[in-house]
């Protein structure tokens, strides 16, 4: 064997030897600060999330939520520093005391936004006491897709979820406080968010007539793309809005989005510091980050979602939104939903 | 020690034995450590397989407990009613057989019976609850319609099986399922005209599943169970188990990269295989991981499968072997430097018998015992110094003998033989020192040939010369072997005589010697006549050195010479 051979070799068995005593002798507590982030699907991509992580050193840890049910359980464990709620959940979140107010100083970038998202106080919600505790990211209504070889007229009514001759090709999501608002508007209640106790068995069993009808239920939008694709689904509840759209066109489908008569139920997604956070300030600077140009630019280009810096590259249909409100019982609306869901009928749905 | 040619050999031979078993040892304990590491990756894989195997054998268990059901003759009649008044009967029955199933399949969440009609309302429910089994009724029975494991199965061929995708069961009132990894198997029913009424279907407890099966494997191994899309549903670490479920993401192409192929392939494509380690992890592992194709499953695609053991236990074998191979390199280095010594001594030894040999003939020129006999270089050797010891002997010989030669006609007359003056007078010298130590007398008889000047003149100088032959012949017989006679140059000649003289034995000798020299002297044909001059001198009478000695024997001479004339 030539010396430089056997050098070489040396510098091979070398090198790693050498690198795994470093690693060995490295400090363990030397560990990267990490920002816990809860967030709804397509709202932090990767990128965006990896630019974060390189400007400010920290890792981020990302868990995504498929439903109001899901994230205030989540908030709850007080696990996380940092999430997207919207603008009418947010109020429980406030009454437990779950969130700290903002300071708009440390989020330079909301003055980049449009005025009708800067004007804070114009938007039911998002302020108490004279402070701000939430600042808006996002906003979409929900319409309903259809596919259009089966419906030779768009469907105009939210009843249309309900259409027998659609039986076992409806698409509805699996969350109970919009469930309970869908079936209030299809029933004609006086309001979404307040609905009568008196009024609540024809809703739950307007919600079984829902479920029966449905083909099954989605909570992420990529379930909900492969429901529709895959069993020929002809209506769907688009909970997510416009990203849905995206990624059915995306995938394929001859479909439509319309607003329904009734009014679509909008919602405004913004960001909000929880109360627990353990570095509020690295918070604050994640939210200045999801408010610049790339994580607003990645919403519309990639999700198809409408961003607070311009209006450009909206391509909902118009309707009359009708802007999520704290609904009259959370907690009552989702115990529900979960045993209309399960399989209950009215009895037991209705059991205390 | 000297640093000499044998031992700088034994030096190189140690550094290249050295070298030979360091590097033999180095590969060899390379080669063995990769296959070590070859070999317990192939173990993980094996055991891997085997579990994988055990899975699909369990799985085609469900798949049979489905079957058997579905193809029951009675489940078609309980879910069309047409049992007539046996109805309850059936019903009762059947869930008996549920609870049997049950019981033996400890990994069974529910087994239950459910009919198309009526949006998917289960008919026969038996669920695993927290103190056995629970036969599920009335108003409990729940409307499943809208489950994918409903209508997905309702639109199998008959015979068909429909396998779920795991998931977290959310469904409330599932009693010990509730909240839990499953996974739902389940096969339609059809009537006589072949339309779907109906479906069986169980829940498999999936972590239960896998922890009976897990059951038998080293502690230290490791298990993962992922689905087609990599996210884990069983990992070691329990919070990356169904991370999807809480809206996070852990998935096994993210710890183990080489798993990306894996998933790439087809769902049902024949079973593949890789093996992969992470060196960058913060316990590094070795893991291998399979493909569990489902066969004939329609609703789910299959699952991942790996085993992992850490680096370390690995190593810890090669750390074995490397203690092995040094323990090998470290004997067979001594063995190396033993040799080497051994190999010096030898080489050393005839070298140094050699030089010894050499250096004694240098001190007394004798020619020992070399190793001549040697049919190697050294066997040369000794047979050139040999050669040349006995030529150098000759040599000394020859000058010794010039020597004694060149001593002999430095101390002799060469045309008598006689001693010289100069020898003679060495000779006296020494009689002379020992009389006198000894207390001894001498006596010096001095001889002057008469006529010789004649007989040359008239005869020629060979005749001269033949005469002191023959005078020098006489004398020498004349005289003992203590007495020394010399020629001292011409027709002189002298003789020593040592120990003591009476006069009249003094002038008996002086007539014997002039007797000798008047008898006829025959040279050719004819007689020549010589007779000579005697003069005496005695130590210590009439001297005490040499000179005086000599001179008064000298001057006695002409005394007497003078007298006869």
């Amino acid at each position: 064997m030539a010396p430089s051979r056997l050098l070489s070799t040396c510098r091979r068995w070398l090198l790693p030897v050498v690198s795994l005593l470093v690693l060995a002798s490295a400090p363990a507590g030397a560990a990267q600060p990490v920002l816990r982030v809860l967030a709804w699907p397509g709202y932090a991509e990767a990128e965006v999330v990896r630019a974060f992580e390189q400007r400010h050193a920290v890792r981020v840890e990302l868990t995504v939520a498929t439903s109001d049910a899901s994230l205030w359980e989540k908030i709850n464990t007080r696990n996380y520093d940092v999430f997207a709620v919207n603008a009418a959940e947010l109020q429980r979140y406030l009454a437990a005391d779950l969130v700290q107010p903002l300071r708009p100083d440390s989020i330079p970038n909301t003055r980049m936004q449009l005025p009708r998202f800067r004007t804070l106080s114009a938007i039911p919600g998002l302020m108490r006491d004279g402070k701000v505790y939430a600042t808006p990211y996002t906003y979409s209504q929900m319409g309903l897709i259809y596919d259009r070889k089966q419906f030779r007229t768009p469907p105009r009514s939210i009843s249309a979820l309900w259409d027998e001759r659609y039986r076992g090709k409806v698409i509805a999501y699996d969350g109970g406080t919009h469930s309970f608002s869908l079936a209030a508007q299809s029933l004609r209640l006086a309001s979404p968010f307040r609905i009568a106790p008196a009024d609540l068995p024809r809703t739950a069993e307007h919600l079984i007539g829902l479920r029966r009808n449905v083909l099954g239920f989605y909570t992420r939008p990529e379930e909900s793309v492969h429901l529709f694709m895959q069993h020929g689904a002809a209506l769907m509840f688009a909970n997510y809005g416009m990203q849905q759209v995206h990624m059915l066109k995306d995938a394929g489908a001859d479909i439509g989005y319309v607003m329904p008569q009734e009014g679509a139920l909008a919602w405004l997604d913004c960001w909000s510091i929880t109360r627990d956070a353990r570095d509020p300030a690295l918070a604050h600077a994640w939210i200045d980050h999801l408010l610049g140009p790339l994580a607003s630019r990645l919403l519309v280009e990639r999700q198809g979602l409408s961003n607070t810096l311009s209006d450009e590259g909206n391509g909902q249909p118009d309707g009359i939104p009708v802007w999520l409100q704290p609904p009259e019982d959370t907690v009552r609306r989702e115990r529900l939903w979960e045993r209309i869901r399960s399989g209950d009928r009215l009895s037991r749905v209705l059991a205390p | 020690m000297r640093f000499t040619i044998a031992w700088r050999l034994g030096l190189v031979l140690v550094l290249v034995g050295l070298l030979g078993t360091g590097l033999t040892g180095y590969f060899a304990y390379q080669a063995s450590r990769e296959q070590l590491l070859q070999s317990s990756e192939e173990r993980l894989l094996t055991a891997t397989q085997v579990l994988m195997r055990q899975v699909t054998v369990a799985l085609n268990n469900v798949k049979a407990d489905v079957r058997l059901v579905a193809q029951h003759p009675q489940a078609p009649r309980i879910l069309q009613r047409s049992t007539g008044g046996f109805q309850t009967l059936s019903e009762e029955n059947v869930a008996k057989i549920f609870e049997g199933m049950m019981a033996v399949h400890p990994e069974y969440f529910h087994v239950r019976l459910i009919e198309a009609d009526n949006h998917g309302l289960e008919r026969i429910r038996v669920d695993r609850g927290m103190h056995g089994l629970l036969r599920v009724s009335g108003d409990a029975l729940q409307e499943k319609g809208h489950y994918p494991y409903v209508f997905e199965t309702l639109r199998l061929l008959p015979g068909s099986i429909y396998v779920s995708r795991a998931t977290i069961n959310h469904e409330i009132g599932a009693h010990a399922g509730e909240h839990r990894p499953a996974l739902q198997v389940a096969a339609p029913i059809h009537d006589a005209r072949q339309r779907a009424i109906g479906l069986v279907v169980i829940n498999v407890d999936l972590q239960g599943l896998f922890a009976q099966l897990a059951a038998d494997l080293p502690p230290e191994l490791g298990l993962y169970l992922a689905n087609r899309r990599g996210d884990y549903l069983i990992h070691p670490d329990p919070a990356l188990g169904f991370a999807f479920d809480r809206g996070q993401e852990a998935r096994v192409q993210d710890e183990f990269p080489a798993v990306s192929a894996l998933l790439k392939d087809a769902p049902n494509a024949a079973s593949h295989r890789v093996t992969t380690s992470l060196p960058s992890a913060a316990e590094p592992l070795v893991a291998a991981f399979d493909q569990i194709p489902v066969p004939g499953m329609e609703g789910g695609d299959g699952f991942i499968l790996g085993l992992s053991q850490p680096l370390s236990s690995v190593m810890a074998e090669s750390r074995q072997l490397a203690s092995i191979t040094l323990g090998i390199v470290l004997s067979f280095s001594a063995l190396t430097v033993l040799l080497a010594v051994f190999l010096a001594r030898a080489f050393n030894r005839p070298f140094y018998h050699i030089v010894a040999e050499i250096r004694r003939f240098a001190v007394d020129g004798k020619i020992g015992a070399l190793p001549v006999d040697r049919k190697d270089e050294i066997g040369e050797l000794a047979h050139s110094i040999q050669l040349m010891e006995r030529q150098i002997q000759h040599q000394i010989e020859d000058l010794q003998r010039q020597q004694e030669m060149l001593d002999h006609l430095a101390s002799h007359d060469s045309l008598t033989g006689l001693p010289n003056r100069r020898m003679f007078l060495d000779r006296l010298t020494h009689a002379l020192a020992r009389a006198k130590r000894q207390d001894e007398q001498l006596l010096l008889l001095f001889i002057d040939l008469d006529g010789f000047k004649t007989i040359n003149d008239t005869h020629g100088h060979a005749a001269g010369d033949a005469v002191l032959q023959a005078v020098a012949q006489r004398l020498r017989e004349l005289l003992r072997e203590s007495d020394t006679a010399a020629r001292l140059g011409g027709d002189e000649f002298i003789i020593l005589f040592e120990g003591a003289w009476e006069d009249a034995q003094i002038e008996q000798m002086v007539r014997k010697v002039q007797t000798a020299l008047t008898a006829p002297i025959p040279y050719q044909d004819i007689e020549l006549h010589s007779g000579g001059s005697i003069g005496v001198s005695r130590f210590p009478q009439d001297g005490s050195s040499p000179s005086t000695l000599i001179a008064a024997a000298d001057q006695a001479m002409y005394h007497s010479k003078s007298n006869g004339r």
